[in-house]
């Protein structure tokens, strides 16, 4: 798997790639909670590219969104494919997090600081 | 859409699980199972098998694990078979999905997936074996 990381402002970025399984959710694990452990507060991530995750992947999610509501941090999520969405309803995470629909959208929500699920 | 069947046998390691899926597709695609059930079945397969190789065997040298899939009539149908310890991956408790964020458990996710993603699940111990299977409706 591939993870670019961006910065806007005070806003990270990350963009994955197409799988996000057992074998890439290490690495991903590591860089996500390693930016916020370093103090990122506004994070973002880019999952347009990303059409198959399981539950070593969603796991990372939570992670990072428990990680970041404890230092009243904001995680937003956007550019899911519908296949992708189905499995975040189904775990009840489109409950617990916040998911809009475009890059753009991910910014504006965490440029308000409203980004609380 | 083409009846037909495959018996795929791989080593327990954590590598063989994309080699799993890459073949499950394959199958689908030559099968043309209508690609959400496809999805479906690759990643309760998915599920099943990373628990098999992540906790199913103290040590895990020299193991296999099974995987029959089949279409035919109206269901994709998938077996998993494992000379792992028991595990009846459906007595594993759903994770409470209306918990706040900060109780949420990171376990039972993958579990909770295959149930939501299945139209049947059953467990049976054969001998020293789990036997999973699944299946799915595809039309």
């Amino acid at each position: 798997m591939q993870i670019q990381e961006d910065k806007q402002g005070d806003i990270f970025i990350f963009t994955i790639s197409e799988h996000l399984d057992t074998a890439s959710a290490n690495p991903f694990e590591t860089r996500l909670l390693g930016c916020i452990d370093k103090g990122e507060l506004r994070v973002l991530v880019d999952c347009t590219p990303l059409e198959y995750v399981n539950s070593a992947g969603l796991k990372v999610f939570l992670l990072a969104a428990k990680k970041l509501e404890a230092v009243q941090g904001h995680l937003v999520l956007c550019g899911l494919a519908p296949s992708v969405l189905m499995i975040f309803e189904m775990i009840g995470f489109t409950r617990i997090m916040r998911i809009v629909p475009t890059r753009e959208d991910g910014l504006l929500a965490l440029r308000e600081g409203d980004a609380k699920a | 859409m083409h009846e037909g069947s495959i018996i795929i046998r791989l080593p327990v390691a954590v590598s063989e699980i994309e080699k799993l899926n890459a073949l499950v597709r394959r199958f689908g695609e030559l099968h043309e199972v209508p690609s959400r059930a496809l999805y479906a079945v690759n990643l309760a397969l998915d599920e099943l098998v990373t628990n098999t190789i992540l906790y199913g065997f103290d040590d895990p040298e020299n193991q296999e694990f099974e995987v029959r899939l089949d279409v035919s009539g109206t269901e994709l149908r998938g077996e998993l078979r494992d000379g792992g310890r028991v595990f009846n991956p459906l007595e594993v408790p759903p994770p409470n999905l209306d918990a706040p964020l900060q109780e949420r458990e990171v376990g039972g996710l993958g579990l909770h997936l295959v149930r939501s993603l299945m139209d049947r699940l059953e467990y049976r111990r054969e001998g020293v074996k789990n036997v999973l299977t699944l299946a799915k409706r595809i039309r």
